[in-house]
C-alpha cells in the first residue's frame, strides 16, 4: 500500500521517521491518510475553524519557546519556558521534522526540504525526490532562510501619506485599492511580476484580469534566456532552448557561458557536469571555454582560452570554418574568419584550437557547443547549427523539455507600459515582489513613469527602491509561510507548503490578489488561497493525472512528496531552419572595451541584497566579499596605469559609472565585466549602500544584447575604494612566493593521459613517517572526510550550509578586511601559470581533525580535545580564548569570536529576536572571546548515534552526512566512516589520487584531498 | 689609558664615608618630592591612563579592539609580554648571579636592577591575562581542584608560563625584600616621623643589625640567591617554549631557549642603563652608581647582543641547511617580505649598533650611551614583534595569509605598559633606598678588611 501512494516509494528513511510507522502499517495509514490530520484538515473545513489553528498555535509556541530558550544573552536569566503541555502528536521535542516544498526564490524552483524543529524552519536542502534539483539547492536557496527570519521585512501594511509612509491596516489599504481597481476604467491595471512558476498562481492573475478588464501581466527577470530561447525559436520554430544532458557529452565547447555559475538551471548543470569528471570510474569529459572573464566555468576548465566577449562571433565562424576546411560541411556563410588570423590577434593557443577542431569531429554526437546567455542572438543561432550539423541534438535533454507557465514580457512590451505610464493611461501598478526601478535599463526612466501612475502598489516582504514609489506598500508572506505550485518542466509539477504560520501581519501575495478579485475586503480569510489551490488542482490537474487515491489522499501524499508527476509530453523538434542563419552580420569590432554585465554569483540580481550569509560569501574567483568591481586584466590595468582599489569612471553611451577596478588573472584585455546586484539604495540595513549599482550602464537599445556592449570607455579618476577580499592576493608568478601551492605539495595536479598510464603516479615516492606520539588505537567508527578536487567548482553552496547548520555570524566588510570571518569552510583559490593565463585551483578546506592535532597539546585548559571517533573537539565553556591553538594550526581553520560578532554588526542587527529562531538549536551559539571551528557536524553524528542506539544497531558512516556534503551540487564532499572497508566512502579514503594536505608535518590529518586531474592531451600539466 | 689590574679598583668612588653613603641613599626618602617628580608622575601617570582606558575598552569590547586576526593570533599581547620578561632578567641576573660571582660592583646598582625587574614582571604579567578572549577565565589556567574535575594541559608550554612567571615573580620579590631588610632598619633608626617609623618597623621584622641577624641575613641571601640563579635561565627559556614548542616554521627551533635567554639580558641591561643613567644624575649618585657601573653593564650587552647576533645567523643557516621548504620561506620572508622594515630595525638595533661599545669611549660617555642602549630597547621589542607577527602572517598554506595592523588600542596599551612601569620606578625612587644601603657601606673603602691596612692607591 504504501507504494501505491501516487506510485512514489518512500526512499529515505533518513527522512521521513515520523512517517515510516506510517507506511509500514496499513491500518494506521487508514485511519491517518492526512499529513496534518487535525492541523491542516480542521482548516480545510470553514465551519470548524476555529480562530487560532492548532497549526498556528503550534507554531506560536514552538516559536516562543524558542525564543526563550536561545535568545537570552544572560544565560543565568532563563526567562520564560512554556512547555508543552500536551505532547503534540507530530512534533518530538528534540527531533526534527523535514518538510517537503518548493524554492521560489528564483524561477528554478527547485525541490527542497525543510527542517523543522519544534515549529520553526531551520534550514533548507534539496528535496532527493525532485527530478530536476535531486536533492540539492544552490546557496541562495540554503541562505534564503535568512530571509524568513530578516528582521527588516515588513509587519504591516503601509500607506504612503504625502511621502511618508505611515502604518495602516490591511481592511483600509484593501478597501481604497478595490475603489481605485473598481474605477481604473478603461485605463490599463499593470501587474509586474517576476517570471511565473505556478501555474494557479497564473490562474489567479487570469481570475483577475477577467475581473478587471484593463488588467495586463508582465513578467520580467533581468537576466533570462530570452536571447538564446528567441535563437531557438528561429531555428527550430517551436519551444524553448532545452536542457542539456551534461553526462554524456565527451566534449563542451564553452563560449562565454557559465553553465556552472550562472543561476539558470545551474543545479542540474553541476550535477550532470561533474558526472563526467569521476575518479572512481574513470570516466572524464573535456571543458573548453573561451571568455572573457575569469568564471566558475572556467577556472573548471581543461583548456581555457581569453577573448573579449563581443568577438565570441567571429570566434564561432572562425571555428566553423576550421571545421568546414576538415569536411564537417556546415552550411553558412563564415566569410574571412580563420582561427589563425584569430588566434595570431588575441594571442588565442593555436595547439589548443587545432586539439578543440580535432575533437570536435572526433566526438561527433557526443560534444556540446554552448553560448553565454548574453551572447547575441547570432552567436546563438551559429552555435546552434553547429550542434546541429554535428549531430549534437542528441546531447539536448527534449525527455524534460523547459516550460514556461506565462512567457516573460518581451522588452518592447516593457517599453510599451512606460509609454503609457507617462502617457497617463495606467490607473494602477501592481509589483508583486519585483523591483523593476532598480532593475529596469536606465534610459526608461521607470520611476519617473510610476509618478504618473494614479495608484502604484508593491506586495513585498522588504521594502525596495520600487516600494519608495508606491502608494501603498503591502508585506507579503515569506515563501516559507506560503501555498504554491510550481510547473518549471514537462513531466512533473512540485508543490509548495508552509511550515510556519506567518510571523508578522503579512498576506500571501494571491490571497491578497483574490481578496481584490472579490472585490470585498471582508471576504479574506487566512486559507483563501489554500482553498484556491487546492480546488485548482482538484479541477484541473487531479483528473488528468489517473491516480488511483482519492483527492484527498492524493493531495496529502503530493504535498509530503513535493513532487507530482505528469504525464505532459514535450514538443517534437523539427529540422533546423537554415534560413535562420542568413540574418548573421559580422560584428562591429570597436577599438574601445567591452561590458559584460553579469548577475552577482552572491546576490544574484540584487534580491538577496539583504542576506548577510550571501554578502560575505567569497566571490568564487576573486573571493572578494561585500562588494562588486569592474573586473579587468593585469595587461589592461597595467596600460592604464590602473591598481586594484583604483577608481574609474565607466562609460557607456549617455550613462558612466563610477567603481572600482580588480585585476583578475585570466580576464581578457579591454574588457570589463561588472556584477550587479549591489549599489542599493534602498535593501534594508544589510544591503542598502553595499558595492555599486551597475543597472544604471544597462541601456535597453544600445548594447549587443542587454548584457553586452562593445562601445565602452574606460578612465581612471581619483580616489581609491577599498575591496576586501577573504583570501590574500601575493605574487604567485614571481619573486618568493612563486609556485608556492605547487612547491609545498599543497595543490597536487595531473592530467588524465598520465593518471591512465600510472594511476599512482602520486604516491611514486613514498615515506614512512616516525612519531614521538603513542598511536591510539581507533577501533569502532573514525570519521573521515574526502574532497575531490575534480567535481569541486568553488561555488560557495558548502560554505553557506555551514553557516546555517552551525549559526555562523555575519562579521561585516570591516571584519572581514582584518581577517576575523568566521566561516568554518572556506574555498582556497590558487592560481598558478601566469597572471594573464592562469590555472585555477579550488580546494576546500575545513577542520582537518589531525590524529596527532597540534593544536591540541598546546591549549593550557584542554579546551580542545580529542574524541574516541577521531574528531578534534572544541569545548566553549573551557575555552579561555588564548588562541595558541590557531596560531599552531597550519591550515588555520580555526575561528576566533573577537567580539560578540552578533552584537558588533550593523549595530546589534543579529541581536534582534527573531533572528534567534534562525539558530539551529543543536549548535552552540558562540560567546565573544572563544575559539570555533568545523566539528564535523558533530550534532548530526551524536543525533545518528541516538537512532542506531534506540534501532539497537551498530552506527555506520553512511548513517551521516555533513551539512556540506549535503549541500554539494556535485558530491565533491565525501564523509563517513574510515574503519569501514564496505562503505562507499572507501573508495574515495583509499583513492590512488589521494593525498593529504602538509602530510611531512606528521600531524596525520583525516580530510583527503583527490589530487584533480587536467584532461588535456599532453601527459604533464 | 693604562689600568693596574693587581690592585681592585674602587667601588664607590669619591671617598665617601658610611655616614655620607646612608645620607646620599636616604635622602630621597627625608626629603619632601618636589617639582619635577611631580611632573615625571604625571607623564608616567598619564601614559598609565591611557593604557587603563584602552584596556577598559577592550575588556567591554573585546580582543577586536586590537589588530589580531586569523593567522596572527597573537599580536602586540604577546609582543609585549615577552619584551617586558625579558627587561625582567637583568634585576635578578645582577643580584644574584653577580653576587655568587663575588661580582661587588653589582652592590650600586642591584637594589634598582631588582625593582626593575619586578615591576617589569608586574607589567609582562597583565598581558597573557589581558590578551585572552575571556581574560575574566584566566584562573582556568592555573591547576586548581575543582567538582568537574577539570585540569590544565600540562604538555601546554603556556602551563609551563604561568608557573615560570609566578615562579620568578615570587622568587625576585622575596629576594628584593631580603636585601631590603636591613636597609629598613637603618631608614626606620633615622627617620622622625612617626608613622614612616612605625612602617619601616613593621618591614624591618625587629631587625638591630647584630651579628647574628647579619649571619642569617647573609646565609639565607646565599640561599635565595642560589634559587634565584636558574630562574634566570629558566624563565625565558620557557617563555621561548611557547614558539619553540609549535609547529610554525620560524618558531619551531631548537635555537630559542639560549637565544630568547641572551637576548633577555641584552635587553634588561639596556633597560637598567637606560634608567640608571637618569637616576644617578638625578639623585647625585654618581659616586656610588659609577662610570665603571656603566661600562661594565655596556660590556654585557656588548657580548649579549653578539650573541643574539649569533643567533640571528644561525637560524638562516640552519633554515638553509633543513631543507625544508617553509623554514626558509620564513625566514626569507623576514628578510624581504612585507615586514621586512620590522626585521631590518630589529637586526640595525641589536646587532649593528652595540658594535660601537667596541670602543672604551663610547663605553664610557652617557650621551652616546643612551643612543645606543634606547636603540637596543627598540630593537628588542622589534626582536619579538618579528618572531611572533612574520612568523604567524605567512605560514604553511598561502591562502590563510595575512597581515597585521595594530590598532590604536594596540598602541595605547603598550605606552599604558611604560607607563607601569615608570609610575612604579618613579614611587619606588621616592619610597625605598634605590641602592642598597648596607651593601655598599660594605664594599666601601676601608669597610672591610685588608692586607693594605687602609692604604689607598690613588
Amino acid at each position: 500500500m504504501a507504494e501505491d501512494l501516487n506510485g512514489l516509494k518512500n526512499t529515505d528513511p533518513n527522512y521521513w521517521q515520523s512517517f515510516e510507522e506510517l507506511y509500514n502499517d496499513p491500518e494506521f495509514l487508514h485511519s491517518h491518510q492526512d499529513e496534518f490530520k487535525e492541523g491542516v484538515s480542521d482548516r480545510l473545513d470553514t465551519s470548524e475553524m476555529s480562530s487560532i489553528s492548532r497549526r498556528k498555535f503550534l507554531a506560536l509556541l514552538g516559536a516562543s519557546a524558542a525564543l526563550a530558550g536561545t535568545a537570552c544573552s544572560d544565560y543565568r536569566d532563563k526567562g520564560e519556558i512554556i512547555p508543552y503541555n500536551k505532547k503534540p502528536e507530530e512534533i518530538t521535542l528534540g527531533k526534527a521534522n523535514y518538510y517537503a516544498s518548493t524554492c521560489t526564490s528564483c524561477p528554478n524552483a527547485c525541490g527542497i526540504l525543510i527542517k523543522t524543529r519544534e515549529g520553526r524552519p531551520i534550514k533548507i536542502d534539496g528535496n532527493p525526490d525532485h527530478p530536476v534539483s535531486k536533492g540539492k539547492i544552490c546557496a541562495q536557496g540554503q541562505a534564503s532562510i535568512m530571509s524568513l527570519y530578516d528582521p527588516d521585512r515588513l509587519k504591516n501594511p503601509k500607506k504612503n501619506l504625502d511621502r511618508r509612509f505611515v502604518d495602516y491596516n490591511w481592511k483600509d489599504a484593501t478597501d481604497e485599492i478595490i475603489f481605485d481597481l473598481m474605477n481604473a476604467g478603461n485605463k490599463e491595471i499593470a501587474i509586474i511580476a517576476h517570471k511565473l512558476v505556478s501555474p494557479t498562481t497564473k490562474k489567479v492573475l487570469d481570475d483577475f484580469a477577467s475581473k478587471y478588464s484593463s488588467a495586463k501581466i508582465y513578467s520580467y527577470e533581468q537576466f533570462d534566456n530570452a536571447v538564446r530561447n528567441s535563437a531557438w525559436k528561429k531555428c527550430y520554430g517551436l519551444g524553448e532552448f532545452p536542457a542539456i544532458k551534461w553526462n554524456e557529452a565527451k566534449v563542451i565547447l564553452s563560449l562565454d557561458g557559465d553553465f556552472l555559475g550562472e543561476s539558470n538551471n545551474k543545479i542540474e548543470n553541476a550535477r550532470l557536469f561533474s558526472d563526467g569528471r569521476d575518479v572512481v570510474n574513470k570516466k572524464f569529459n573535456r571543458l573548453y571555454v573561451v571568455e572573457g572573464n575569469m568564471t566558475i566555468t572556467g577556472m573548471a576548465a581543461d583548456y581555457r582560452m581569453r577573448l573579449r566577449p563581443d568577438l565570441q562571433l567571429d570566434f564561432i565562424l572562425s571555428l566553423i570554418n576550421a571545421l568546414n576546411t576538415k569536411g564537417a560541411g556546415i552550411p553558412i556563410n563564415v566569410g574571412g574568419y580563420t582561427l589563425e588570423n584569430l588566434s595570431k590577434q588575441f594571442s588565442l593557443s593555436i595547439e589548443t584550437l587545432n586539439t578543440l577542431v580535432k575533437d570536435l569531429l572526433k566526438n561527433k554526437g557526443k560534444s556540446i557547443v554552448y553560448a553565454g546567455d548574453h551572447l547575441p542572438e547570432d552567436v546563438h543561432i551559429a552555435v546552434n547549427l553547429l550542434n546541429d550539423i554535428l549531430g549534437n541534438k542528441i546531447i539536448y535533454n527534449f525527455d524534460s523539455a523547459p516550460v514556461s507557465v506565462l512567457p516573460l514580457s518581451e522588452s518592447v512590451e516593457i517599453k510599451k507600459l512606460v509609454t503609457r505610464m507617462n502617457a497617463g493611461e495606467v490607473a494602477v501598478a501592481i509589483h508583486l515582489n519585483s523591483n523593476p526601478v532598480y532593475h529596469l535599463p536606465s534610459d526608461l526612466e521607470y520611476a519617473d513613469a510610476l509618478s504618473k501612475v494614479d495608484t502604484v502598489i508593491s506586495l513585498v516582504e522588504l521594502e525596495n527602491e520600487t516600494s519608495d514609489f508606491s502608494n501603498f506598500v503591502l508585506p507579503i508572506n515569506n515563501q516559507f509561510e506560503s501555498w504554491g505550485d510550481a510547473k518549471t518542466r514537462t513531466g512533473f509539477y512540485s508543490l509548495q507548503q508552509p511550515v510556519i504560520a506567518p510571523l508578522y501581519d503579512t498576506r500571501q501575495t494571491e490571497a491578497i490578489l483574490l481578496n481584490w478579485i472579490s472585490g470585498d475586503s471582508s471576504v479574506y480569510d487566512e486559507s483563501i488561497y489554500h482553498k484556491y489551490l487546492m480546488s485548482n488542482w482538484e479541477q484541473n490537474f487531479y483528473p488528468a493525472l489517473n491516480s488511483k487515491l482519492n483527492f484527498k489522499q492524493f493531495w496529502f501524499n503530493s504535498l509530503h512528496d513535493g513532487v507530482v508527476y505528469s504525464k505532459d509530453k514535450p514538443e517534437s523538434v523539427g529540422a533546423f531552419n537554415i534560413a535562420s542563419t542568413s540574418g548573421i552580420k559580422p560584428t562591429e569590432v570597436s577599438n574601445n572595451f567591452s561590458l559584460h554585465i553579469k548577475e552577482s554569483y552572491a546576490v544574484r540580481d540584487g534580491r538577496f541584497a539583504n542576506n548577510g550569509w550571501l554578502q560575505e560569501l567569497p566571490h568564487p574567483v576573486s573571493k572578494v566579499v561585500w562588494d562588486n568591481y569592474a573586473a579587468i586584466s593585469p595587461k589592461t590595468a597595467n596600460e592604464l596605469n590602473l591598481k586594484s582599489d583604483d577608481l574609474v569612471e565607466i562609460s557607456a553611451g549617455k550613462d558612466s559609472l563610477q567603481i572600482p577596478v580588480f585585476i583578475q588573472p585570466g580576464a581578457s584585455d579591454n574588457s570589463i565585466t561588472i556584477e550587479t546586484g549591489y549599489g542599493r539604495k534602498n535593501g534594508g540595513t544589510v544591503g542598502t549602500g553595499v558595492g555599486f549599482n551597475a543597472n544604471t550602464l544597462i541601456n535597453s537599445s544600445s548594447g549587443l544584447t542587454p548584457w553586452l556592449y562593445s562601445n565602452v570607455k574606460v578612465e581612471k579618476v581619483s580616489g581609491k575604494y577599498k575591496l576586501v577580499t577573504a583570501q590574500t592576493v601575493y605574487a604567485f608568478n614571481e619573486g618568493l612566493t612563486k609556485d608556492l601551492p605547487a612547491k609545498r605539495g599543497i595543490i597536487k595536479e595531473g592530467t588524465v593521459n598520465e593518471y591512465l598510464k600510472n594511476s599512482d603516479f602520486l604516491h611514486n615516492e613514498k615515506h614512512e613517517l616516525e612519531s614521538v606520539n603513542p598511536f591510539y588505537d581507533y577501533t569502532g567508527v573514525k570519521w573521515g572526510m574526502s574532497v575531490d578536487m575534480n567535481r569541486c567548482l568553488g561555488c560557495g553552496e558548502c560554505v553557506v550550509a555551514c553557516n546555517v547548520e552551525n549559526n555562523i555570524p555575519v562579521v561585516g566588510k570591516d571584519q572581514v578586511e582584518m581577517g576575523r570571518e568566521l566561516h568554518w569552510i572556506r574555498i582556497d583559490r590558487y592560481y598558478s601559470g601566469t597572471p594573464e593565463e592562469p590555472n585555477v585551483n579550488n580546494q576546500v578546506m575545513v577542520c582537518q581533525h589531525c590524529d596527532h592535532a597540534p593544536c591540541e597539546n598546546v591549549c593550557p585548559v584542554v579546551a580542545t580535545t580529542h574524541s574516541p571517533d577521531g574528531l578534534n573537539q572544541m569545548v566553549y565553556n573551557r575555552c579561555v580564548g588564548t588562541r595558541y591553538c590557531s596560531n599552531n594550526c597550519p591550515y588555520k581553520v580555526r575561528r576566533f569570536n573577537y567580539f560578540n560578532f552578533r552584537d558588533h554588526f550593523k549595530g546589534g542587527y543579529q541581536e534582534s529576536p527573531v533572528f534567534a529562531l534562525l539558530m539551529n538549536p543543536e549548535v552552540t551559539v558562540r560567546s565573544r572571546g572563544v575559539m570555533e571551528k568545523c566539528t564535523f557536524c558533530i550534532q548530526r553524528i551524536s543525533d545518528a548515534r541516538a537512532d542506531a542506539t534506540k534501532d539497537n544497531r551498530e552506527l555506520k558512516g553512511s548513517d551521516v552526512r555533513t551539512a556540506c556534503q549535503e549541500a554539494c551540487s556535485t558530491n565533491a564532499i565525501q564523509f563517513g566512516d574510515i574503519n569501514n572497508k564496505e562503505e562507499e566512502f572507501h573508495t574515495y579514503r583509499n583513492h590512488e589520487l589521494g593525498y593529504f594536505l602538509l602530510e611531512e608535518l606528521n600531524i596525520r590529518p583525516n580530510v583527503t584531498y583527490i589530487a584533480k586531474l587536467k584532461n588535456t592531451d599532453s601527459e604533464k600539466v | 689609558m693604562s689600568t693596574d689590574y693587581s690592585v681592585e679598583a674602587p667601588v664607590v668612588a669619591g671617598r665617601l664615608t658610611i655616614a655620607q653613603i646612608e645620607e646620599l641613599v636616604a635622602k630621597p626618602m627625608d626629603t619632601k618630592p618636589d617639582k619635577k617628580f611631580y611632573l615625571a608622575l604625571t607623564i608616567s601617570g598619564s601614559a598609565l591612563l591611557i593604557g587603563a582606558v584602552c584596556l577598559l575598552y577592550t575588556f567591554y569590547y573585546g580582543i577586536g579592539m586590537w589588530g589580531n586576526n586569523q593567522p596572527v593570533g597573537w599580536g602586540f599581547g604577546i609582543v609585549n609580554f615577552v619584551f617586558w620578561v625579558g627587561i625582567g632578567h637583568a634585576g635578578t641576573l645582577i643580584s644574584a648571579i653577580l653576587f655568587l660571582l663575588r661580582q661587588k660592583w653589582r652592590t650600586g646598582i642591584a637594589r634598582f636592577a631588582e625593582a626593575m625587574t619586578i615591576f617589569a614582571v608586574m607589567c609582562a604579567g597583565i598581558f597573557p591575562i589581558i590578551h585572552t578572549g575571556r581574560p575574566w577565565l584566566a584562573g582556568y589556567l592555573t591547576p586548581y581542584p575543582n567538582q568537574h574535575g577539570l585540569w590544565v594541559n600540562f604538555t601546554s608550554p603556556l602551563v609551563w608560563d604561568v608557573f615560570a612567571v609566578s615562579v620568578y615573580f615570587t622568587v625576585s620579590l622575596v629576594f628584593w625584600y631580603t636585601g631590603l631588610i636591613p636597609d629598613f632598619a637603618t631608614l626606620r633608626d633615622r627617620t622622625t616621623s612617626k608613622i614612616k617609623k612605625t612602617i619601616y618597623s613593621i618591614f624591618s621584622l625587629g631587625w638591630r643589625h647584630s651579628s647574628r641577624h647579619w649571619l642569617h641575613y647573609e646565609k639565607a641571601y646565599v640561599i635565595l640567591a642560589g634559587f634565584a640563579t636558574p630562574l634566570v635561565l629558566s624563565v625565558h627559556t620557557i617563555v621561548s617554549f611557547d614558539f619553540a614548542v609549535s609547529i610554525m616554521p620560524g618558531w619551531h627551533t631548537t635555537i630559542f631557549p639560549p637565544y630568547f635567554v641572551a637576548g633577555a639580558i641584552f635587553s634588561g641591561f639596556a633597560m637598567v642603563v637606560t634608567v640608571l643613567v637618569f637616576v644617578r644624575k638625578i639623585f647625585d649618585l654618581q659616586n656610588i652608581i659609577t662610570i665603571d657601573h656603566l661600562e661594565k653593564m655596556n660590556k654585557v650587552i656588548l657580548a649579549t647582543g653578539m650573541m643574539v647576533g649569533y643567533a640571528y645567523s644561525m637560524e638562516f643557516f640552519i633554515a638553509w641547511y633543513s631543507g625544508v621548504q617553509f623554514e626558509q620561506f620564513a625566514f626569507l620572508n623576514r628578510m624581504l617580505g612585507p615586514y621586512a622594515w620590522a626585521y631590518w630595525t630589529m637586526v640595525s638595533c641589536n646587532v649593528i649598533f652595540p658594535q660601537f661599545f667596541w670602543f672604551k669611549k663610547i663605553r664610557r660617555s652617557i650621551p652616546a650611551m643612551i643612543v645606543i642602549v634606547l636603540f637596543v630597547n627598540v630593537g628588542m621589542w622589534f626582536e619579538r614583534f618579528v618572531i611572533v607577527v612574520t612568523s604567524l602572517h605567512r605560514d604553511f598554506l598561502p591562502s590563510s595569509w595575512g597581515m597585521f595592523t595594530p590598532t590604536l588600542y594596540d598602541f595605547g596599551i603598550l605606552l599604558g605598559s611604560f607607563g607601569l612601569f615608570f609610575t612604579l620606578v618613579i614611587l619606588f625612587t621616592k619610597a625605598l633606598p634605590v641602592v642598597s644601603i648596607a651593601e655598599v657601606k660594605a664594599v666601601a673603602d676601608g669597610a672591610q678588611p685588608t692586607h693594605h691596612r687602609g692604604e689607598h692607591h690613588d
